[in-house]
C-alpha cells in the first residue's frame, strides 16, 4: 500500500525526494563498484528488480483470512544487500506507478524512503543482529522480513501524519489514526510475509546452498547440515 | 497488463514521448497549482477528456485501470475526514473541524495528478518512457536495471502463471497453510531462476562481445519538435486554466 499519486502536499513530495536521493546515489555508487569487481552482477541486478516486481504482485494469504501483497524488501535486502535495494526499489516503485498506476510519480520519493530505504536497512540490520545473537537462521529471517514489512508501514504512517496533522490531536493523533488503519492489514501481513520468506530461504538453502554460502548468509557448517 | 495494452494501441502511439511527457508534467503542475478543489477537478476532467477523446483510450479500460487508485483515494480521504482523540479512551472518532474542506482539496489534487499519470502511461509504452529518461540523462546503471527489469518481468510473469496453474491443479491453494507452502515453493523457485537467468544473459552478452554497458537503438518519431510545441501550448493552457479558475473562486 503506497502513498497514491498527488496525495502529499508539494513541499512534502519534494522533501522526501531530496531525503531519498543520497541513499539512491550511494546505492548506484555501490552497484557500480560491485559491477566493476564482478561484471556478471550487471545482469543480476536487473533480473533481481524484475523478481521483486513480480514478487510484489503475488497474492499472499493473510492470517485474518483476507489476502494482500508481499513487499519483498526483507528478502531482497538479505539476498542483495540494503544499499543495492535503494536503486532496485526505486525502479520497482517506478514500474508499479507506470505499469499498474499503483503509487505515483510525485510520491515516488516518499515511497522510496519507506519501502526501499527504511525497510531494507532495518531488515539487514535485524538479520545481522539476530545472527550475532546466535538465533536460528529461520528465526533471523522471520524477524528481518516481518519487521521490514512493519517498519515500512510505520514510516508511511509517519509520513502521512506529518503531512496531515490532526486539527484536534496534532501529529500524535494523526499517527495513531493512520497506523491504526494500517495495523488492521499490516500486522497479519507482516507475519505472513515473515513466514513466506522463511519458507523461501529454507527452500533455497535446501536446493541451492552454494549461492547463500557465496553471499555469506549461512556458514559452511549450516550448509553441510 | 491493461496499461501496456493501451499504451501500444492508442491513437497517439506514434506521437513523440517528450510531447506526452511535457503535457503530463503540465498536468501535475496544474493539479498542484490549482487554488481551489473546483479548479483541480476541472484540470482532472480536461486531462481525462484528452486521454479518452484525443488518444482514444477505451473508456472501460480507463475505468478498470483507475478503479484501484480511486478506491485507495476514497479510503485515504475518509481517514482525513475523521480525527482521533489520543487522550480519550472511548468514542474517540469525530469529524475533523474543516475536514471536509481538506478532503475536497486533497482529493481534487490527487484526481488531477492521477489523471496526468494515467494520460502518460496509457498513451506511452514503457520502453519509450525509458528512452525519454535516457534523453534526460538518467544514470546509465538505473536505465540498465530498468531495461533488464522490463524484459525479464514478462518472463517471470509467465513462469509465475504456469507454476500457479500447476500448483492449483494439484490443490496447492486449497487451504491457507497449503497456499503459504505453495507460494514459498514458487518464490524459492523464482529466486533460483534469478541467478540462472542472470548467468545466461551474461553469457549471451559475452558471446556478442559485450564490453560493459548495454547499448540500445533509440526509437525515432516524425514531427517530434511540432508535437512538443503543441503539447507545451496545451499544457500552458491547462496551467492557466487552473490559475484562472482558482482566482475566479477566491
Amino acid at each position: 500500500m503506497h502513498i497514491m499519486e498527488g496525495f502529499l502536499p508539494i513541499e512534502h513530495a519534494v522533501g522526501w525526494t531530496i531525503a531519498s536521493a543520497p541513499f539512491v546515489a550511494y546505492g548506484i555508487h555501490a552497484i557500480k563498484k560491485r559491477i566493476a569487481e564482478n561484471p556478471e552482477q550487471r545482469m543480476l541486478l536487473g533480473v533481481a528488480a524484475a523478481f521483486t516486481f513480480v514478487l510484489s504482485a503475488l497474492k499472499l494469504p493473510s492470517v485474518t483470512g483476507s489476502c494482500s501483497h508481499p513487499t519483498g524488501t526483507g528478502l531482497g535486502s538479505i539476498l542483495f544487500g540494503p544499499a543495492a535495494m535503494a536503486p532496485i526499489g526505486l525502479v520497482v516503485l517506478l514500474f508499479q506507478a507506470l505499469l499498474l498506476a499503483h503509487g505515483g510519480i510525485t510520491t515516488l520519493g516518499a515511497n522510496v524512503f519507506s519501502m526501499a530505504i527504511i525497510g531494507p536497512f532495518a531488515a539487514f540490520a535485524l538479520f545481522r543482529l539476530a545472527q550475532k545473537l546466535r538465533l536460528s537462521f529461520a528465526l533471523s529471517v522471520f524477524i528481518a522480513a516481518s519487521m521490514a514489512d512493519l517498519l515500512t508501514y510505520v514510516t508511511t504512517s509517519l509520513q502521512l501524519a506529518w503531512a496531515f496533522p490532526d486539527p484536534v490531536s496534532g501529529f500524535a493523533g494523526s499517527f495513531v489514526k493512520f497506523a491504526g488503519i494500517f495495523a488492521i492489514t499490516q500486522i497479519p501481513l507482516a507475519i505472513s510475509e515473515g513466514l513466506l520468506t522463511v519458507v523461501i530461504m529454507n527452500a533455497i538453502r535446501r536446493f541451492n546452498p552454494q549461492e547463500l554460502k557465496a553471499m555469506k548468509l549461512v556458514s559452511r557448517s549450516e550448509v553441510n547440515a | 497488463m491493461l496499461i501496456e495494452q493501451s499504451a501500444y494501441a492508442n491513437r497517439w502511439r506514434r506521437v513523440a514521448p517528450a510531447a506526452k511527457g511535457v503535457f503530463a508534467l503540465a498536468g501535475f503542475v496544474a493539479a498542484f497549482a490549482a487554488a481551489t478543489p473546483r479548479a483541480a477537478i476541472a484540470v482532472a476532467a480536461l486531462i481525462c477528456l484528452v486521454t479518452l477523446a484525443g488518444a482514444r483510450v477505451a473508456v472501460l479500460r480507463y475505468l478498470r485501470v483507475a478503479a484501484p487508485a480511486l478506491f485507495f483515494l476514497a479510503i485515504s480521504c475518509l481517514s482525513l475526514a475523521f480525527s482521533v482523540d489520543v487522550d480519550v479512551s472511548a468514542s474517540a472518532f469525530d469529524l475533523t473541524p474543516g475536514g471536509l474542506q481538506r478532503v475536497a482539496e486533497v482529493g481534487a489534487r490527487s484526481l488531477g495528478a492521477l489523471a496526468s499519470l494515467l494520460f502518460l502511461v496509457l498513451t506511452t509504452p514503457l520502453i519509450d518512457l525509458i528512452a525519454l529518461l535516457r534523453a534526460l540523462r538518467t544514470p546509465e546503471i538505473l536505465l540498465e536495471i530498468m531495461v533488464l527489469c522490463y524484459r525479464m518481468l514478462f518472463v517471470f510473469s509467465a513462469a509465475v502463471h504456469d507454476t500457479l496453474t500447476a500448483q492449483a491443479a494439484r490443490l496447492g491453494y486449497a487451504t491457507n497453510a497449503l497456499a503459504l507452502r505453495s507460494l514459498g515453493g514458487l518464490a524459492a523457485n523464482l529466486t533460483l531462476q534469478v541467478w540462472q537467468r542472470a548467468s545466461d544473459l551474461h553469457v549471451a552478452a559475452q558471446s556478442r562481445n559485450n564490453d560493459g554497458p548495454l547499448r540500445f537503438l533509440e526509437p525515432t518519431f516524425a514531427n517530434g519538435r511540432r508535437d512538443v510545441q503543441v503539447a507545451a501550448a496545451g499544457g500552458g493552457a491547462l496551467i492557466a486554466l487552473a490559475l484562472l479558475l482558482g482566482r475566479g473562486c477566491a
